[in-house]
């Protein structure tokens, strides 16, 4: 038999084609690598290890089928075909009821392929996660600050009750011993009287002590005058301890993802229910401190988070405490400052990816501390604080058509056509500030 | 003696009344204190997040804490200008939610469909078309899109890393890359309704986003999706 060269060459790439199956394949089998791979692009979008998702938690789930007496095989026919699987077995049967979701066929995967996946799968070993920082910590504080005020209430009246007492026996000690000695008191005194010999007594520092307690009040007066109306570290209770420091800062979730109408409307927006289930679906909390919170999120969607987790839709409101509020006399809009002005959510209520309490109106003190802010001067959403910031915010640097948003072309043709004087003021400092198109007047915000 | 006792009474008595006033300066933390003049504070016409029950006086009941947000009336149409193309995009969706939906994702008000209508969905085609000129504007605002909607689960580069699977908290988000055979109108359907883990995006999202959203998504899968190179151009113009 004569063999040509052509066959010879066929002979030894199907030779090395095998040997290169039997080096590297077949040993990715034994360390389940593949089935590591696999996993994660077929399966784990839907099924986790250790807890039930959209799809049963898969670990050690070869166990549970033959425990409740699923034939031999039906996994597998199941992963490439479930609903031939369930035409074939009783238990596939049952487990399709499992959940209304409809699992994926994936025919394209072999027998020894899904054995891997669940080898790999039964492999892993559970890693239990570790308390993290209980989220009461300011629950607890705030209930021993008012313990320690009854504390100092108390104290306060053992203490007079003492000083009166004293008082008392002094005074009956007095005349008794006057009485002794013979002399009679020289009237008897009422502690009226007795009062007022003192203060003629000591009159000067009455005095004094006097025009220090009216200037003193004066004071307080205008304080309080001046506090009204002032909502710096206004902090309302809220129903939910929501941390933004997990959500924005560790999970980096955008601001505008949950305050959603942000650059749409007035209003920033409350994200409802249904987007924090967006998330808490599946994110059901490691401590039982965050465990009590989310379920409040669950009871306010109607969802049953146990198995496969279902939504039996009786809902209920979540009621928020408002923290900042605005007279109604002045008019906001969010959508106008931070799509048109450009203006970043930490300029106003400062860097909540590092808050971890309930928000709170932050005061002008930790608003400056911020990096990249304006700085200013005057408490946090009073009339000051708006005016100064109107007045040292740009619109733009340069001529207004620089910024190419359109939004401000109209004013810079009109400036160009009717008072180019004008438009040579406004940028004689090298920009147009908030203040110098009309953020000054009345009008724009007291309509 | 019993004259001096009275009066010590009487101190003690005082002394406890000014100290229970000290306390009760303590405001309500829940109210953010005085204002100069109330009836100019709050609005007699309905603003956003502000309970109504009681205005001017009035109180009511009935709507005591009870939401001020809610869904707009069955088979309302949002305004969005006469310009005909952005107003086909935003009629309401015709594909509908399927029946099990209602457990998996809490659709009780929804119109649902006997029929899986994801299936269906394959065949429809994004209504935004890319153009040469509109392309660098969708793919943009597509990103804008995208990082401040998506990418904390689906991952800047879509490969479903983001910040919230990298820190633990979440899993099971796939790698855009992966999914590929998706139709545009699959794509389209999964944001809208959401799909598995994913819930409905149809409540921060119009129509017009989640199209352009389809775009980014698709920029992912393949880099050259929608690039209209300076040969194509010229293709074009003849």
């Amino acid at each position: 038999m004569k063999i040509s060269s052509s066959q010879v060459l066929a002979i030894f790439i199907k030779l090395s084609i095998r040997a290169i199956i039997i080096l590297f394949i077949i040993p990715s089998f034994k360390s389940n690598g593949q089935g590591e791979a696999l996993f994660k692009a077929k399966c784990a979008t839907c099924h986790q290890i250790f807890k039930d998702g959209t799809g049963p938690k898969l670990y050690q789930v070869r166990q549970k089928w033959s425990d409740g007496g699923a034939k031999e095989n039906s996994i597998i026919l199941w992963v490439n075909n479930w609903s031939k699987a369930v035409a074939a077995d009783p238990y596939a049967q049952q487990v399709s009821t499992w959940s209304p979701t409809a699992m994926n066929n994936f025919p394209d995967l072999s027998k020894d392929q899904i054995t891997s996946i669940f080898d790999w799968i039964d492999s892993q070993e559970e890693v239990v996660a570790s308390a993290g920082p209980s989220s009461e910590v300011g629950a607890e504080d705030i209930d021993q600050s008012s313990n320690s005020t009854w504390i100092w209430i108390i104290l306060g009246v053992i203490f007079s009750i003492i000083i009166l007492a004293v008082g008392g026996v002094r005074r009956q000690l007095q005349s008794t011993s006057l009485e002794i000695d013979g002399g009679k008191l020289e009237e008897d005194l009422s502690y009226l009287d007795e009062l007022k010999r003192l203060a003629w007594k000591y009159r000067k520092t009455v005095a004094i002590s006097i025009v220090c307690i009216i200037i003193g009040l004066v004071v307080s007066l205008f304080l309080t005058l001046y506090s009204v109306g002032v909502v710096e570290n206004y902090q309302p209770s809220q129903p939910i301890n929501f941390p933004h420091s997990i959500h924005a800062g560790v999970n980096g979730i955008d601001c505008k993802y949950c305050h959603n109408s942000v650059n749409k409307s007035k209003s920033a927006g409350l994200p409802t229910v249904n987007v924090c289930m967006n998330c808490h679906k599946q994110i059901n909390g490691n401590t039982p401190e965050q465990q009590e919170q989310i379920q409040k999120i669950y009871a306010a969607a109607g969802y049953d988070p146990s198995g496969a987790g279902k939504y039996t839709g009786e809902t209920k409101e979540i009621i928020w405490n408002k923290v900042h509020q605005l007279p109604d006399h002045v008019y906001f809009n969010h959508s106008q400052h931070v799509k048109v002005g450009g203006i970043d959510c930490k300029q106003c209520h400062g860097d909540m990816t590092k808050m971890d309490e309930t928000v709170k109106v932050q005061s002008i003190q930790a608003l400056n501390m911020v990096e990249g802010n304006i700085k200013l001067t005057k408490p946090t959403l009073t009339m000051g604080w708006c005016i100064e910031c109107h007045g040292a915010k740009e619109i733009s640097t340069g001529s207004l058509d620089s910024k190419k948003d359109g939004y401000y072309d109209e004013i810079h043709k009109r400036l160009m056509d009717g008072d180019k004087d004008l438009y040579r003021k406004y940028l004689e400092d090298g920009k147009v500030t908030v203040k110098e198109l009309g953020g000054w007047e009345c009008a724009k915000c007291h309509y | 003696m019993i004259k001096i006792n009275y009066i010590a009474l009487i101190k003690v008595v005082t002394v406890f009344f000014i100290l229970l006033n000290f306390v009760s300066c303590s405001s309500d933390p829940d109210s953010p204190g005085l204002e100069y003049m109330p009836d100019m504070y709050r609005s007699p016409a309905i603003e956003p997040y502000v309970d109504y029950a009681e205005i001017r006086g009035r109180e009511n009941k009935e709507i005591k804490l009870k939401r001020s947000a809610k869904r707009p009336p069955y088979g309302s149409i949002p305004y969005v200008g006469t310009d005909s193309s952005t107003v086909s995009i935003m009629m309401p969706y015709n594909r509908k939610a399927h029946i099990s939906m209602k457990t998996t994702h809490g659709m009780y008000d929804d119109d649902l469909s006997e029929i899986n209508q994801y299936d269906l969905a394959v065949s429809d085609k994004n209504p935004l078309k890319l153009t040469l000129e509109n392309s660098t504007k969708i793919f943009e605002e597509g990103k804008q899109l995208f990082n401040s909607n998506c990418a904390h689960c689906h991952g800047k580069k879509g490969d479903g890393n983001g910040p919230m699977v990298k820190s633990g908290a979440y899993a099971g988000v796939p790698n855009y890359s992966n999914l590929t055979n998706l139709g545009d109108g699959q794509i389209f359907y999964s944001i809208y309704y959401g799909k598995g883990m994913m819930g409905a995006h149809s409540s921060l999202l119009n129509k017009k986003e989640i199209w352009t959203l389809v775009h980014y998504v698709r920029k992912f899968q393949d880099p050259d999706y929608g690039n209209f190179d300076l040969n194509d151009a010229s293709n074009l113009e003849q």
